[in-house]
């Protein structure tokens, strides 16, 4: 596997506090790039700006995938655009939401 | 952007606002004899109202504001340091001045000196915080003009607690009535009306709402506040129900919006704490309509209008700030004790760190409490206003304990 799809499934692991469901299937990932020397870059987004969960979720994107072997540095870089919206839910997080 | 507040500030407010809903709760259940009367000019009332008023829901409203400004405007709290400051200047004033009121009234004037300072410094907080904002949206108006409300209310304040001294000023009831409305509908009114705005699409997961009554609710409701204390000064009747309608008009047009919100919500099973958010609005629009329709009317009985301010009071207020509670508190918790081992580890998710069967059984025990009291009051049922107070009393201690719960998770 290579080490963006590891980094991609690692994301699953971490959960959004407060609607109990992955940052995967909730949209809330962007980009996922990795270089030569598997430093890894993140483009992400979340719900609402001003999310009171902010620091949390980054750092817990941060923490998740620094568990992966042979990580580099990690950049996460949190946008606004495009914004988040609901289409960007995967089918399986409107199932988790109870409006799939 | 993230909620860079220490949680401790917040906190800090929240258990003293806790202790002292407790607190207010007790002294009106003692005094039951009294409520049943409609009498609720007495010192004994005034202190269980302002520890209910000031130490409870203005000390709750400021932890909340602390937290939750720099999320609905984007902007970091000017100094911290200042806001702990703050924290112990109002609440030695507010204890010392709403203690003075039951024991001692002719003193209260100098128990109110410190609250005041407190208020002033926490205006000047929130002032200086929202200088700094960048994109300034309809939720500045509504928090401006909140904070604007909440200045006149203790400076009508301050100057009803020196009457009490020293007598001079005839006017006592007109500033009294500016007093209650500036204070209930202005500053809390337009509060949870701002903050509506971001917290409901939040907690139910909205996307593309328009927002488009905001504007016209900001300045509705300012127009009814300006027009009911117009009426308080000239006496009239007439105007006074002018108020009421325009006051009603604008809470409409804030429901009108939050009802889009929440139909163009995904979260379809809401939390059962914001939920009860939710009912206080109804329950506010219910008290403005009852308030409207009794001003019509030309219904003047002390005892009525008192126990339609207590329903306001309770009903939208209260219960708004409990339901928000229930999502604060536990956000304020988890970030503390969770932020940095989300990734690391299994966390729990803010909903199980409350226990939301025991909040639906709570919540019900205060919507019964409230409903009992208000018939009992009206209808001079001394055994109810006995029961449904005591009730009301052992629902905000279990409400205080159910949150405290919270901090041991």
């Amino acid at each position: 596997m290579s080490l963006e799809k590891k980094v991609g499934a690692a994301l699953f692991e971490v959960i959004d506090p407060e609607l109990g469901i992955n940052i995967m299937d909730l949209g809330l990932i962007y980009g996922i790039t990795v270089d030569v020397e598997n430093n890894v870059k993140i483009i992400m987004t979340l719900t609402t700006p001003g999310c009171p969960m902010h620091d949390s979720i980054r750092n817990g994107v941060k923490h998740r995938i620094n568990q992966i072997e042979d990580i580099g540095d990690i950049d996460i870089s949190l946008v606004w655009e495009p914004a988040w919206t609901p289409a960007k839910i995967s089918d399986r997080g409107k199932e988790m939401l109870g409006f799939g | 952007m993230q909620s860079n507040t220490s949680i401790k500030l917040p906190l800090a407010f929240i258990l003293y606002a806790l202790t002292a809903f407790v607190a207010s709760q007790l002294i009106l259940f003692i005094n039951n004899d009294v409520l049943t009367t409609g009498q609720f000019r007495i010192p004994d009332i005034w202190m269980g109202a302002h520890f209910l008023v000031l130490g409870y829901a203005v000390m709750i409203a400021m932890g909340a504001m602390y937290q939750l400004i720099p999320v609905a405007l984007l902007a970091p709290i000017w100094s911290q340091a200042f806001g702990f400051i703050q924290f112990i200047v109002t609440a030695i004033g507010i204890t010392v001045f709403s203690l003075l009121l039951g024991v001692s009234p002719d003193h209260a004037f100098y128990g109110g000196i410190i609250a005041v300072a407190g208020i002033i410094m926490f205006i000047i907080q929130m002032l200086v915080t929202i200088l700094k904002q960048k994109n300034k949206n309809m939720m500045t108006a509504f928090i401006l003009g909140a904070i604007s409300c909440l200045f006149l209310t203790i400076a009508a304040g301050f100057v009803l607690a020196w009457n009490l001294a020293e007598g001079r000023i005839t006017s006592h009831g007109a500033i009294l009535s500016s007093h209650i409305t500036l204070g209930v509908s202005g500053w809390f009114t337009l509060l949870i009306f701002g903050f509506s705005y971001k917290l409901v699409p939040m907690f139910s997961l909205s996307h593309g709402f328009s927002m488009k009554w905001a504007k016209p609710a900001f300045l509705t409701y300012i127009s009814g506040l300006l027009i009911l204390i117009g009426s308080f000064w000239t006496k009239t009747q007439f105007i006074d129900s002018i108020g009421w309608f325009v006051l009603l008009a604008g809470f409409f047009f804030f429901v009108l919006d939050i009802r889009e919100i929440l139909a163009k919500r995904l979260k379809k099973k809401l939390d059962k704490p914001f939920s009860f958010s939710l009912i206080a609005i109804i329950n506010g629009l219910g008290v403005h309509v009852l308030a409207f329709v009794f001003s019509f009317y030309g219904i003047q009985e002390v005892a009525v209008w008192g126990w339609l301010i207590f329903l306001y009071v309770m009903g939208w207020i209260i219960f708004s700030i409990l339901g928000y509670l229930y999502k604060i508190v536990p956000f304020l918790w988890w970030t503390y004790k969770y932020s940095n081992k989300i990734g690391k580890e299994q966390v729990p998710t803010l909903r199980e760190m409350i226990n939301e069967t025991y909040s639906v059984i709570l919540f019900t025990l205060f919507i019964f409490s409230i409903a009992g009291l208000s018939i009992g009051g009206l209808l001079y049922i001394n055994i109810m206003v006995y029961v449904f107070q005591g009730l009301l009393a052992l629902a905000s201690l279990l409400y205080m304990l159910s949150i405290i719960r919270v901090l041991t998770k």
